[in-house]
């Protein structure tokens, strides 16, 4: 947060080297805002596009690898201005909450409570990850919504090679990529269900992510504009929350829980034997030193010593020996 | 970030969220102004406490922290705060954290294009799962408490 060695020599060269970005942000902001809303209609909710949606696929048009407007210098300058941009939104919705500040602190023991729920996810996605073969991705994949701050967190505490932390950035690519989309999508869906109150709602749309928070919840104001205060209130309290608690969650409970169940649960549902699930920790533990491509191929071949050993030693069940034939190439398939 | 750079960053997207407000809303410049100006004032107390103070919380906490302050009861100006920052419609400062979003992310298109359909599923799951755990929770314990 405090760093002391700074990203351009002046205000000067940033200004040079960031002047399109500023410019194409106008360019896109007109655009969007003047295209506006568009409602689609789905079941008893309704698909709304914010203009967000449109700059925010214009900017990825207009990246390195499609347009080419912009080079990769440029871009890296681009991530670090998201947060400034989010930051007087995020004072609107302050706004909201304190001018509501009465009914959220009515709600205070809701709010804090609600925060344990972000941990759910846990138990609904790892197991899930595991039964699509993932292996100790799943944990960086799981543990949290994987935005950047845990995306920092896994780096530096598995290494930046390690599987937690591609599962992590993966994780973080994708949800970056259709997150804002469909978690405003997905909030309207839920809401249309009828079964859960506004202000349950408001606070369950601070997930730690800015972006996709204000989505939530542009969605759920159009949908019930009684209230929108409320809902924005609510949500810009459990996002400071998250804010402030996230990385704290994920380090002591998120984490070790991940941790827990994957040891639990790998061996079953990630479809390998006891002997495949060891191999594949030590799989884990070696590709984290990233070891180059030709080594990797002898660890296939220590998976399958270490298999015929628990093998003849009796100590695994025969169903599980079949399965452990299928689980290697699974592993394998995760080394790239 | 140099304390410079914030503040003309900010006034960048000051004048964004204004551009968004005129021609998303209709709301003139000079409507838009006294809120969008509240509204970088909090955004720039905000990066100036986070500087110096020693607790290591984001600075999205310190913004929202001041922001709900200077709205509440107890703040002299509150009226004023929250009025000026009703002329600011919801979606108006969003447009440019999407450009700015989408341009961050633009160099990472090949990679998410490579991620396959099983990382998609899982994101998918993980933001649904985050979002429902705490929707049961805050329902359940908004109950109990006699909230709603």
């Amino acid at each position: 947060m405090k760093k002391v060695a700074y990203t351009y020599g002046s205000l000067g060269e940033r200004i040079k080297t960031e002047w399109l970005i500023y410019l194409l942000a106008f360019v896109f902001i007109a655009i969007s805002d003047w295209i506006g809303q568009i409602r689609i209609p789905v079941w008893k909710g309704s698909f709304i596009i914010f203009p967000i949606f449109f700059a925010l696929f214009m900017g990825i048009l207009s990246g390195p690898q499609l347009l080419k407007i912009l080079d990769n210098k440029k871009v890296q300058g681009a991530s670090k201005l998201v947060i400034v941009a989010i930051l007087p939104f995020i004072a609107k919705l302050g706004i909201n909450a304190g001018a509501n500040i009465m009914i959220v602190l009515k709600a205070g023991p809701a709010l804090l409570l609600q925060e344990i729920g972000n941990l759910f996810t846990i138990f609904f996605a790892l197991p899930i990850a595991l039964l699509l073969g993932l292996k100790r991705e799943s944990i960086g994949a799981t543990h949290s919504i994987n935005r950047e701050t845990n995306l920092a967190l896994m780096q530096d505490m598995f290494g930046p090679d390690a599987p937690e932390s591609r599962g992590s950035l993966s994780v973080y690519i994708v949800g970056g990529m259709v997150g804002t989309i469909y978690f405003g999508f997905m909030a309207s869906m839920v809401a249309a269900t009828g079964w859960f109150h506004p202000y349950a709602l408001g606070m369950s749309s601070g997930v730690g992510a800015g972006i996709m928070m204000a989505s939530a919840v542009a969605s759920l104001s159009e949908m019930m504009p009684a209230f929108a205060e409320e809902i924005s209130a609510f949500a810009a309290t459990s996002e400071t929350l998250s804010g402030v608690t996230g990385i704290y969650v994920a380090i002591f409970i998120g984490i070790p829980l991940c941790n827990w169940l994957y040891k639990h649960l790998e061996p079953t549902l990630g479809r390998v034997t006891k002997a495949g699930r060891r191999a594949a920790e030590m799989y884990a533990d070696v590709s984290a030193q990233t070891l180059p491509e030709d080594k990797k191929a002898t660890l296939q071949e220590v998976e399958e010593c270490l298999d015929t050993e628990q093998v003849d030693t009796g100590t695994i069940q025969s169903d599980q020996a079949l399965i452990c034939d299928d689980s290697v190439p699974v592993t394998g398939d995760e080394s790239k | 970030m140099r304390f410079k750079e914030w503040i003309f960053l900010l006034i960048v997207v000051g004048l964004g969220m204004t551009v968004a407000n005129l021609i998303g809303f209709g709301v003139s410049v000079t409507d838009s102004l006294p809120g969008v100006l509240i509204l970088l004032g909090i955004s720039i107390v905000a990066v100036g406490i986070d500087r110096v103070s020693p607790l290591k919380l984001p600075v999205i906490a310190y913004c929202s922290l001041l922001a709900m302050f200077l709205a509440s009861p107890i703040s002299p100006i509150s009226d004023f705060v929250i009025q000026a920052a009703n002329k600011i419609n919801f979606t108006a400062p969003l447009t440019m954290v999407g450009s700015y979003a989408g341009m961050s992310i633009s160099n990472q298109l090949k990679t998410f294009v490579k991620q396959g359909w099983k990382m998609v599923i899982i994101t998918v799951l993980v933001m649904t799962g985050t979002f429902i755990g705490s929707l049961v929770i805050a329902q359940l314990v908004l109950g109990w408490t006699g909230s709603i």
